[in-house]
């Protein structure tokens, strides 16, 4: 090889160096375009919260290992930023150069979120503590427990025990998923909750003799009762005024969208034999696609739009809350975009007013007053929802559903709670049945009715799962209302009977039997009906034998024909 | 400009001539081009890698608790500071490979022969100083590879009788790995080992230009043939040749496979594969059949051996009165070495 | 190199035969110097691009800086500071300015980032840290007298003298929260 021809492979080689230096210079204008606009992904703690990491880092590790995986950390938001309180807070304790309080409520997150703190404080549930509260949960308090402590029967081997906390079971059943009313421990053994505080909007407790009442123990820390915390119900109510707990569902401390997207964070409460919206989804067809394609979509993407982002199945989230790519955003104020509320016996239409409560007005001019003024009609929540399956249906095919679910719901309605509601209510009037909730057998028998029963089945058909509609739903329903509830309600008017109690007792027959002669209870009936007439005219002469023997046995070659051709 | 020339002369009193004389070394005509390359390119990757060296140098922070952030802010944020990472890596395998296949060549040539014996051992301190480059340029990663990597070395080190345990404290600074460890196996890497790499490269290179390259004859070579051609410009058009495909070479590895980074060195969390890099595979593997002390002392002696082969050639042939006897053992021992590696890469544990 | 000798010489004039061995001589020189001239461009191209790469690699980079969240801008009151440090420990003073009657904020209106001043703490003299004085508006530096104003600016002593001023930070309001922009070498890292 001659030296020229060297020279030139020299020349023609630093050309090809050039070249991939030209491709490393592109691979590097490309890495930085990608990386421009993300955060810097280490985590830095921020300087007052560095303490706080220091020695929580050792006390309890998985806190701050959470911490670390979520936004806030990305974004510098360290604790203090969330624990921080108003030394004037009645659960603000002094804490190592800091003032916390342990709970941090909607009202703190509304800080940075007061978007979110509105929709929520409006929606249904913010309002589950109010079951609590004020109403007699009877079910829970006193059929369950005890609302006051009560003597053991004998000791507990390894355990002292004094009384029995018989409010055990609302604390640890229904209050974790309602919500607790929280309460500090009072220095005479009582209790502090927001009642005696009367927190002023800001959430400054204005009652200040409430405040000097709270105990305290030597780091100046306030007593939580134990019945009330720990507690992340919903509808939690909280020391500052505010209503709820976003941790419910926005699980502490990493604080995940990924997880409320998803329905097994809902499922922690929407899920049993009284609402098994959980299991209902999982059997319907959605559900079915969401475990299927749960990989594929986007779980872990800031912003989560159902036709930009994913469409493979809707979550619980994707149609009553999240965005939707025709132009709905996230909202997390479920009641929205629901058209029936199935929580009571009797199923309502959601016209809801001003207040975002349900309108009971049955006078139709006075209800669409009501919706004018700044209310919100069911037709409109309807038409939000439909928003939200246009993605993956036709217009047609959501009417079609819709028109299913109506008829389902009224035939649920006319057929059993509205007959079951006015039975229970014949009995309540003529005294029939005791004032205590619960203590007899048909109150009971109602309650699975509408409570679960019906309400199983209701759910059932709103969320396309057609066992829990029929045989977990509608058949149960029957079955409770003919073979328990109509023979309970017939051995409650015959004992009235018995006790001399003729005119309550023919009330409540009347009520029973005008809801049997309907032409949808009429199948019941109507053979035994026939039968016991037969039997009575049997007593008469012998000539009319012949014609009752002709009548039964027509009787019973139509039976046989109905068999036959029926079912 | 004769001005100029004449001002230089009379500070630097050295000839154009004089220069060329000294420097242009007859090439062989055997040695043909790109065989002989195989000395250069080492060289020209240590060049590579001082460049490199320094550059990341200006950014790495060699204290254990910022020493893999360092790293990780190099290879993710500095502005081609994966690439430059990058070559340093690939540059640093390609060196050693170079370097082997160099001392192969130089071998099975005979090259090591009467009276070139000196020049032997300065190319096998050259073979030594960079495997301990290679070692001790990864463990400042601090990966868990690098700290276990470490570790291990430091308990190999032990085991060496009489003096292991003297030298394992002057290598870990300590009994364990410790604070200093780190700042010891960077200047070791960064200063001690070029600077000793440098001069033992200078002495080799004189060595090579006194002594000369021996022509070998090849019977069907035409006779009226020049035997030798010049080193400048001849061969050094080549080296340029070369070097540019080694840099296109290194170009191309560094960007399809970029050098990653591990999990961070954990000390209270032994990793399931401890692995050193892949030219100590065939030492790991030894070690692992036979226990530390008899894989100690027979890595040992084999060293020595090899620092000494040219006398032991000497004797072998003298001995089996075969002139091939160290192409036979060389070729077993390439085998071997190649073998071990490959059982070495191919196992998990 | 050059001992091919031109064989044309015979029967040209002394003067063309000169003129034509110039001209070999300089047809040959200009293919050697072609060659070179490739060589050299090759070598510029490749090892040239390479430094250059090598310089931008070394030059510090403007790019590492990072938002880190501050509070939320509501509940810094007007003419309130906030003494903010980030977790590497660079102190700043975060001030929101005070507001006459004419421009109060709308309630509901979202707040302009213009009414926050990020200034560092560290006074530019001999590097004590400065603190905000709102008795008096201004920020004051012990260690030799020294006073800035509102925005920064030296008023009095040494750092007068220099015509120095505090250093600022950019601000930034996303959905309501103050962010402040710093060098992630700021930042620091946990062990």
């Amino acid at each position: 090889m001659s030296l020229k021809v060297k020279q030139i492979l020299i020349g023609f080689l630093g050309l090809v160096f050039l070249a991939s230096l030209i491709f490393v210079q592109g691979m590097e204008v490309a890495r930085k375009r990608e990386e421009s606009g993300l955060v810097a992904h280490h985590v830095s703690i921020p300087a007052t919260s560095a303490k706080c990491v220091e020695c929580h880092n050792n006390l309890s590790p998985g806190i701050i290992d959470h911490w670390e995986g979520s936004t806030h950390a990305l974004k510098g938001i360290g604790c203090v930023e969330c624990h921080k309180a108003n030394a004037k807070d009645a659960d603000a304790f002094h804490h190592y150069g800091h003032t916390i309080a342990t709970i941090v409520t909607p009202l703190d997150c509304s800080r940075c979120h007061p978007k979110e703190f509105d929709e929520f404080t409006h929606s249904h549930h913010a309002k589950a503590g109010n079951i609590l509260a004020s109403l007699d949960n009877f079910l829970a308090e006193t059929v369950e427990g005890s609302r006051t402590p009560f003597n053991p029967h004998s000791p507990t081997p390894g355990m002292e025990v004094d009384m029995v906390n018989g409010m055990a079971s609302l604390n640890s059943g229904c209050k974790q998923c309602h919500g607790s009313e929280v309460a500090l421990t009072a220095k005479d053994g009582g209790l502090v909750t927001v009642k005696d505080l009367q927190p002023d909007e800001k959430g400054l407790p204005t009652n200040l003799e409430a405040v000097a009442r709270i105990a305290r123990n030597e780091e100046s820390q306030p007593l939580m009762d134990a019945s009330t915390w720990p507690n992340t119900g919903i509808g939690r109510i909280n020391l500052d005024g505010s209503r709820g707990s976003c941790s419910a569902c926005h699980s502490r401390h990493d604080f995940s969208p990924r997880r409320a997207r998803q329905p097994e964070n809902c499922g922690k409460c929407h899920l049993g034999p009284d609402h098994p919206q959980k299991e209902i989804y999982e059997e319907s067809k959605h559900g079915v696609a969401y475990r299927d394609l749960k990989e594929h979509m986007n779980l872990d993407s800031e912003k989560w739009v159902l036709g930009e982002d994913y469409t493979q199945a809707p979550t619980c989230a994707t149609c009553h809350m999240s965005a939707h790519s025709k132009g709905q955003a996230v909202t997390h104020d479920p009641g929205t975009r629901i058209s029936w509320t199935n929580r009571p016996p009797v199923s309502m239409k959601m016209d809801t007013d001003v207040n975002h409560a349900v309108i009971k007005e049955t006078d139709p001019a006075k209800r669409q007053s009501l919706i004018d003024s700044d209310g919100d009609s069911w037709q409109n929540k309807r038409d939000r929802m439909r928003q939200v399956c246009l993605h993956c249906h036709t217009n047609n095919y959501v009417s079609a559903f819709y028109k299913q679910y109506d008829d389902f719901v009224v035939n649920f309605n006319e057929k059993f709670a509205k007959p079951g509601k006015k039975i229970m209510a014949a009995l309540r009037d003529n005294k029939l049945i005791s004032k205590t909730p619960f203590d007899e057998e048909i109150e009971w028998t109602w309650f699975y009715l509408w409570h679960h029963e019906g309400r199983r089945a209701r759910h059932g058909a709103s969320m396309m799962a057609p066992d829990y509609a029929h045989w977990h739903g509608m058949y149960e329903v029957a079955e409770r209302f003919y073979i328990e509830m109509i023979p309970q309600a017939r051995e409650i008017v015959e004992h009235a009977e018995k006790a001399g109690r003729a005119g309550a007792a023919d009330a409540v027959t009347e009520v029973i039997e005008a809801i049997l002669e309907r032409p949808e209870h009429k199948w019941f009936e109507e053979v035994k009906k026939a039968k016991d007439l037969e039997q009575a005219t049997r007593a008469e002469p012998a000539e009319q034998e012949e014609k009752v023997d002709e009548a039964a046995e027509a009787e019973d070659a139509k039976e046989e024909a109905v068999e036959a051709t029926g079912s | 400009m004769s001005r100029l020339s004449d001002w230089w002369s009379e500070r630097v009193p050295i000839s154009g001539e004089q220069l060329r004389e000294l420097t242009n070394e007859p090439v062989p005509n055997h040695m043909k081009k790109w065989w002989f390359c195989l000395g250069g390119t080492p060289a020209y990757l240590f060049v590579v890698q001082i460049v490199t060296g320094i550059m990341l140098a200006m950014y790495y922070q060699p204290s254990p608790n910022t020493a893999y952030e360092s790293v990780r802010h190099i290879t993710e944020e500095v502005t081609f500071g994966w690439y430059f990472r990058g070559l340093h890596k690939w540059a640093a395998t390609l060196m050693i490979a170079a370097v082997v296949l160099h001392q192969m060549r130089v071998y099975f040539t005979g090259a090591y022969r009467r009276p070139r014996e000196l020049n032997w051992i300065i190319g096998m301190s050259l073979l030594m100083v960079t495997l301990g480059l290679g070692f001790t340029g990864y463990s400042l990663v601090f990966e868990q590879l690098s700290y276990w990597g470490a570790t291990v070395a430091g308990n190999i080190t032990d085991t060496v009788p009489v003096v292991g345990g003297f030298l394992k404290k002057i290598l870990l600074a300590g009994d364990n790995y410790n604070d200093q460890t780190l700042p010891r196996f960077y200047i070791l890497h960064a200063a001690i080992m070029p600077v000793s790499l440098i001069l033992l490269i200078i002495v080799h290179i004189a060595f090579i230009r006194v002594h000369g390259i021996t022509e070998l004859e090849v019977p069907e070579e035409p006779e009226d043939k020049p035997k030798s051609f010049d080193f400048f410009p001849d061969h050094m058009l080549t080296e340029l040749a070369l070097g540019l495909v080694l840099m296109i070479l290194l170009s191309t590895l560094a960007t399809i496979f970029p050098a990653a980074l591990g999990p961070r060195a954990d000390p209270l969390t032994t990793p399931e594969e401890i692995k050193p890099e892949w030219f100590f595979y065939a030492s790991f593997r030894w070690l692992k059949l036979f226990g530390p002390t008899f894989a100690v002392l027979s890595m040992g002696l084999i060293v020595f051996l090899m620092f000494a082969w040219p006398w032991i050639d000497r004797a072998l042939t003298r001995i089996t009165r075969s002139k091939e006897i160290s192409t036979y053992i060389g070729i077993v021992a390439v085998f071997l070495l190649i073998g071990l590696t490959v059982w070495e890469s191919a196992v998990a544990h | 190199m050059s001992d091919e000798s031109s064989q044309t010489s015979g029967h040209t004039p002394p003067a063309l035969n000169s003129h034509s061995t110039d001209t070999e001589l300089g047809r040959r020189s200009f293919l050697s110097n072609s060659a070179t001239v490739i060589m050299a461009g090759g070598l510029a191209g490749g090892y040239g691009t390479f430094f250059a790469m090598a310089g931008r690699y070394l030059y510090p980079s403007t790019q590492n800086k990072v938002w880190i969240f501050v509070s939320d801008a509501a509940s810094i009151a007007p003419g309130e500071s906030l003494p903010f440090q980030s977790p590497g420990g660079v102190a700043v003073t975060i001030t929101r300015r005070a507001e006459k009657p004419a421009d109060e904020v709308a309630s509901g209106e979202p707040l302009a980032v213009d009414r926050f001043l990020a200034l560092s703490s560290v006074c530019p003299h001999l590097g004590c840290r400065v603190h905000w004085e709102s008795n008096n508006n201004r920020f004051f530096c012990p260690c030799h007298n020294g006073v800035f104003n509102a925005n920064g600016i030296a008023t009095a002593g040494p750092p007068a003298a220099e015509g120095q001023k505090l250093p600022h930070y950019t601000l930034q309001i996303v959905d309501g929260a103050l962010y402040i922009e710093m060098p992630t070498s700021s930042i620091g890292r946990k062990a």
